[in-house]
């Protein structure tokens, strides 16, 4: 019986053409307009040279992480020079930010880096992401540093006073070369937000397994469609019937973000990174959630089913608005100001584990992305399984 | 019956009265569907599906798609759907609404054969004929509540009216109305547009006496006919009202 459901279930979703176009043609309809508007747009910004300041005070000139990252990144003969950097008194970097002559300035007080900028853009964005890869990556190695001479330590040759520093050097530049950690590079080519949008369009992808997940459970209740009432009287559990549609209709959602994963990667030339399996992971984590959404919509709400594919359609949209698919800046924007927002926003958490594989040394930001999906995708099946339980239909 | 009652749900049929099929399934997909939810052998469902289909003859069809089939042939396959799996006891609810009359005598004729084969049809309808052309018992219920069960001749003998003569004839004045009221029988006389219908409280042969009255008063018509009280007559005898399309 299950078997015989899940087979048709996938033949009557497979054959919708409505769901079809919106689950598997949408995504790459639209990430082909993606290629096509923001590869061009970042070709064009790609030689723009970012106008900063950096106040030049004590705690600057003592650090020699930020003064070498900026260095680096402001060197002229650098072929993916990022900014045009000048060092100034706090006074004068505010005049600057006045003036508009520059997109922001950093001070560092007491060795945190604040940044200090009027608008929000993509260039106040580079700044503040590029800020917060060198404060990671400066701890990064800090904590390799201290790691490799405790280790040092506790072989019993070395004390404080003997320690074989070249040697530590070795080790640390050795992991850090070997990729045993991740150190990012944050040249001009790396720092693409449009990987922001790709990511942002993986998230949509996932999203609309809602529309498969509640059509397929429309077709088996009483309440929402002609098909539901036949069903309801046949001498068949709900449960293996809902169950059945509902692996089905995962099954036709991976299957869509699978040909959109194939389609970017091989011609969009999309670059995810290099941890497959961990993307993979997220988009299956991110599918479910997706679906439990279109579940609890299609238990919950008591529309037909255009109004609740309208729905799932807004509602996924919204979600990625809000975590950058139209501007990077949106998703910037709600990171600061109201951050609770993206927290329990599907898309966004998508999003965030994308680009915390891509951007971050650990894992810790991308399986936080995970289990709060987990924990979204778990809320919206309880939601529609209490919302099944509780519905009743006169019975003969 | 609850909702878990399988045993006795397996035994039941249900035809809706809005289509219930997938658009995305062919005929004999849908069918197979269906029937699947209630026969698990392969080779017996074959069977069975075979058989419906040839029930409401829809044997040059299985391959289409829903949307492609008529009105009355998605009727029947709105209804094969719900009798492939051959149940004990039917529920088939107004299966002829917007059917066209070829359509509508297959389904007749497939029901009539599901009762022959033995199981037991619940048939809902506003149709009086179709009640006269299949049902073994008739109960007429009107906003749920039963009025009168029984034989259609059992309940047509409810009726207080024993026959009615329709005649088409132009020109009536009241004078002869009223002599026709004052005819041996006559329950009631009407006269709208050009039809004059005459009800009678007994007899099944008032209408010669009719037109002996017609004839010797020298009025012309065009066309005179008899019936028996309808089941409609009944309804409107227990209601007051007509039945609703």
């Amino acid at each position: 019986m299950f078997i015989h459901n899940f087979k048709y279930a996938l033949k009557t979703l497979f054959r919708d053409k409505m769901l079809i176009f919106w689950t598997f043609a949408f995504p790459i309809i639209l990430g082909t307009f993606f290629n096509m508007a923001f590869s061009n747009i970042e070709n064009s910004e790609k030689l723009e040279i970012i106008n900063i300041a950096i106040v030049d005070n004590d705690e600057f000139q003592n650090n020699e992480l930020y003064k070498q990252a900026f260095k680096t990144l402001s060197d002229e003969e650098n072929e993916d020079r990022l900014f045009n950097t000048k060092y100034v008194t706090e006074e004068e970097a505010k005049q600057l930010l006045e003036k508009d002559e520059i997109t922001g300035y950093m001070i560092l007080e007491e060795d945190n880096p604040k940044i200090v900028v009027t608008t929000s853009g993509i260039n106040e964005t580079i700044l503040k992401y590029v800020v917060e890869e060198i404060t990671t990556n400066g701890q990064i190695v800090e904590n390799l540093i201290d790691k490799e001479i405790n280790k040092e330590l506790s072989s019993g040759i070395y004390n404080l006073y003997n320690l074989d520093y070249k040697k530590i050097y070795e080790n640390v530049l050795e992991k850090t070369q070997n990729q045993e950690v991740k150190i990012t590079d944050m040249s001009n080519k790396n720092l693409s937000y449009t990987m922001i949008e790709f990511y942002t369009l993986i998230a949509m992808a996932c999203l609309y397994g809602g529309i498969l997940g509640m059509v397929a459970i429309n077709k088996n209740l009483a309440n929402m469609s002609s098909n539901g009432k036949r069903v309801s009287v046949a001498p068949t559990p709900k449960g293996k019937v809902i169950f059945s549609s509902i692996l089905a209709s995962y099954i036709i959602q991976l299957v869509g973000l699978t040909l959109l994963f194939i389609y970017t990667i091989f011609v969009l030339k999309v670059d995810y990174g290099t941890n497959l399996p961990l993307i993979i992971l997220l988009g299956i984590v991110g599918s479910l959630a997706g679906l439990s959404m279109g579940l609890a919509i299609g238990t919950i709400l008591k529309a037909n089913e255009n109004v609740k594919t309208g729905i799932v359609i807004a509602v996924t949209m919204l979600g990625c608005f809000l975590s950058g698919m139209m501007g990077i800046t949106m998703k910037y924007i709600i990171d600061t100001n109201a951050p609770i927002i993206n927290k329990i926003n599907p898309a966004s958490m998508i999003t965030d584990g994308f680009y915390s594989l891509y951007y971050y040394d650990t894992l810790d930001r991308y399986y936080f992305n995970i289990i709060s999906l987990l924990i979204f995708s778990i809320i919206m099946i309880v939601i529609s399984y209490t919302s099944l339980r509780r519905q009743k239909f006169e019975n003969l | 019956m609850s909702p878990d009652a399988y045993d006795i749900k397996a035994k039941l049929g249900v035809v809706f009265q809005d289509v219930a099929v997938f658009e995305e399934l062919t005929v004999y997909e849908n069918i197979d569907y269906f029937c699947g939810l209630y026969i698990k052998d392969k080779n017996t469902r074959k069977q069975y599906i075979e058989e419906a289909i040839e029930l409401v003859g829809l044997e040059e069809f299985k391959k289409f798609y829903p949307k492609q089939l008529s009105g009355g042939l998605l009727r029947r396959l709105n209804i094969v759907c719900g009798i492939a799996h051959k149940p004990k006891l039917i529920f088939l609810d107004e299966p002829t609404v917007a059917v066209d009359p070829q359509s509508r005598n297959n389904i007749l004729d497939g029901i009539q054969k599901l009762r022959d084969n033995g199981a037991t049809v619940v048939y809902t309808t506003h149709y009086m004929e179709e009640v006269e052309i299949i049902c073994d018992r008739v109960i007429i219920l009107d906003k749920g509540k039963v009025l009168a069960t029984g034989t259609t001749d059992e309940l047509k003998e409810l009726a207080k009216i024993e026959e009615k003569v329709t005649v088409e004839v132009n020109d009536l004045n009241e004078k002869y109305i009223e002599e026709i009221k004052r005819l041996e029988n006559v329950d009631d006389v009407t006269y709208n547009g050009n039809i004059l219908l005459v009800t009678y409280k007994k007899g099944k042969n008032n209408l010669v006496e009719l037109i002996d009255y017609l004839k010797k008063e020298s009025i012309k018509y065009n066309k005179i006919y008899s019936e028996r009280p309808t089941l409609n007559d009944v309804f409107l005898e227990l209601t007051g009202k007509e039945l609703r399309d």
